[in-house]
């Protein structure tokens, strides 16, 4: 059976991408709620 | 505390990585290709247990209203969406070199897909709902339901794809798993695990902030 | 007012208010007699293909009307700023719950039985010894697409986008009903006994169980505001 390292690869690469996006938003949440906040 | 949990998340995904790359060997049947396995299995563990989260938390909103109950039940539901979404792509990838298709409709897939939108249907009432209070009794209702769902889910769709119809070829994980590779689905489990948990709480406190924010 | 009145005085109002307008019978007949046209179109030559998605086409029509109807469930009380009188209701909401499934269930066996009528007719249909059968695990399903669809109702009724948001709450949610459903219907259209679909039949009772127990254990909350 062919190893198919570039399903493998585009695997791991998508998971990252959702999980660091998913990070990310949480990270962009945060700064606009502190933006929020020193505006008061 | 979360962001000691994330320090501990970002350890254990490396650990994962090492188990699911370097100690696991290369599986006999499927080639490396099985190595997407220690993504898509743990993924669905966690969504799962996120889910059973967001519904203990949903019914404890109901029974003592506190604002607390309700944002872990959103983040939870929430984060376990993320998971499922991964789980269900990384399966699709995996599908494709395995049986030849991005998709098919066997008993785990679908049943998974549809306990997706469901989820999905949860973030989206969440998301039409301006009063926060209303938001929060209504979406632990929905998450209710839909957890108590699941299990409906799952039986419906296995009986529709077994019962007069031969078991599918390739099954992911067998009943005789090695036991390296059991161990290398545990440490992603633990590290996603992790990850989940760092999500949760990240995802409540944020929440918490948007609501003060608001007020 | 005790409970059982109470609910009973909901469904009344409910089936008065529709046997006076038929707004929605009259929506809910004409979208299936659309529906029966467009499969005719599609798969009226081909005999044999019709009659293996017949099951899955006839509850296509059951959970579309389904979808149109219980949508409306709480439209007269929107549309007449009766909601709050619903909130200020003394005692029980699940009895109001229990009204509004009673009347949808109604509304919907009408709907069904004619339906069911206009396939047997048009597509041409031999019922006969699978008739009881076929009863009962469209009585189940419906029971199961109302109590789920009379609970959504009231939580989108005073939602922005509700039309939208219902079905995509209830269809998901109704997906083993539906697989239950469609799959017994279609041993017994093909004549098979009742017993070889216990196990749907089985599904379908738990799904009931389970909705309206959910359904009669929240409903308050729902209605609170």
């Amino acid at each position: 059976m062919p190893d198919n390292w570039t399903f493998v690869a585009a695997a791991y690469g998508l998971a990252a991408l959702v999980f660091g996006g998913y990070w990310l938003r949480l990270g962009r949440i945060d700064r606009e709620l502190a933006a929020v906040r020193t505006e008061r | 505390m979360t962001t000691l949990l994330g320090w501990l998340a970002g350890l254990g995904l490396v650990a994962g990585l090492v188990m699911g790359f370097g100690v696991a060997p290369r599986e006999v049947t499927q080639g490396n290709v099985q190595r997407i396995m220690y993504l898509h299995v743990p993924a669905v563990w966690v969504a799962y247990l996120t889910f059973t989260v967001g519904f203990a938390a949903s019914i404890a909103y109901l029974a003592g209203r506190r604002p607390g109950a309700d944002r872990l039940a959103h983040a939870a539901c929430e984060v376990g969406t993320v998971f499922l979404g991964v789980n269900i792509a990384t399966g699709a990838i995996w599908g494709k070199p395995t049986w030849g298709t991005w998709w098919t409709w066997d008993a785990r897939l679908t049943s998974v897909a549809v306990v997706f939108v469901m989820f999905l249907a949860y973030l989206l009432l969440r998301g039409a709902i301006e009063d926060r209070e209303r938001g929060a009794r209504y979406g632990a209702v929905l998450s209710i339901v839909a957890a108590l769902n699941i299990p409906l889910v799952h039986f419906s769709v296995y009986w529709w794809r077994t019962l007069h119809q031969p078991p599918s070829l390739l099954k992911p994980g067998s009943s005789t798993m090695p036991r390296v590779i059991l161990t290398a689905l545990l440490v992603n489990f633990a590290a996603q695990a992790l990850l989940g948990a760092y999500f949760v709480a990240r995802r409540a406190r944020l929440l918490a902030a948007e609501e003060e924010a608001i007020a | 007012m005790t409970y059982a009145r109470r609910a009973l005085t909901v469904a009344w109002k409910d089936l008065v208010v529709e046997r006076r307008s038929k707004e929605t019978l009259n929506a809910l007949l004409f979208f299936s007699l659309a529906l029966l046209f467009v499969f005719q179109f599609a798969l009226g030559p081909d005999r044999e293909r019709l009659a293996a998605v017949l099951p899955g086409l006839l509850w296509l029509g059951f959970i579309l009307s389904g979808v149109l109807g219980l949508g409306r469930a709480f439209l007269v009380e929107r549309e007449n700023d009766c909601w709050e009188a619903l909130l200020l209701t003394p005692g029980d909401k699940s009895a109001i719950y229990l009204g509004k499934l009673a009347g949808s269930l109604v509304l919907m066996a009408v709907v069904e039985t004619l339906v069911l009528a206009l396939f047997v007719l048009f597509f041409n249909v031999d019922l006969g010894p699978a008739l009881p059968g076929l009863a009962l695990v469209i009585g189940l399903g419906t029971v199961a697409i109302a109590a789920v669809g009379t609970l959504f109702a009231a939580m989108t009724a005073q939602v922005r986008a509700r039309e939208l948001l219902f079905p995509v709450l209830l269809l998901p949610v109704l997906v083993p009903v539906l697989l239950g459903t469609v799959k017994a219907t279609e041993a017994l259209l093909l004549g098979e006994p009742l017993a070889s679909v216990a196990h749907w039949l089985k599904l379908l009772v738990a799904a009931d169980v389970v909705y309206l127990a959910i359904g009669l254990l929240t409903f308050d909350f729902i209605l609170e505001g």
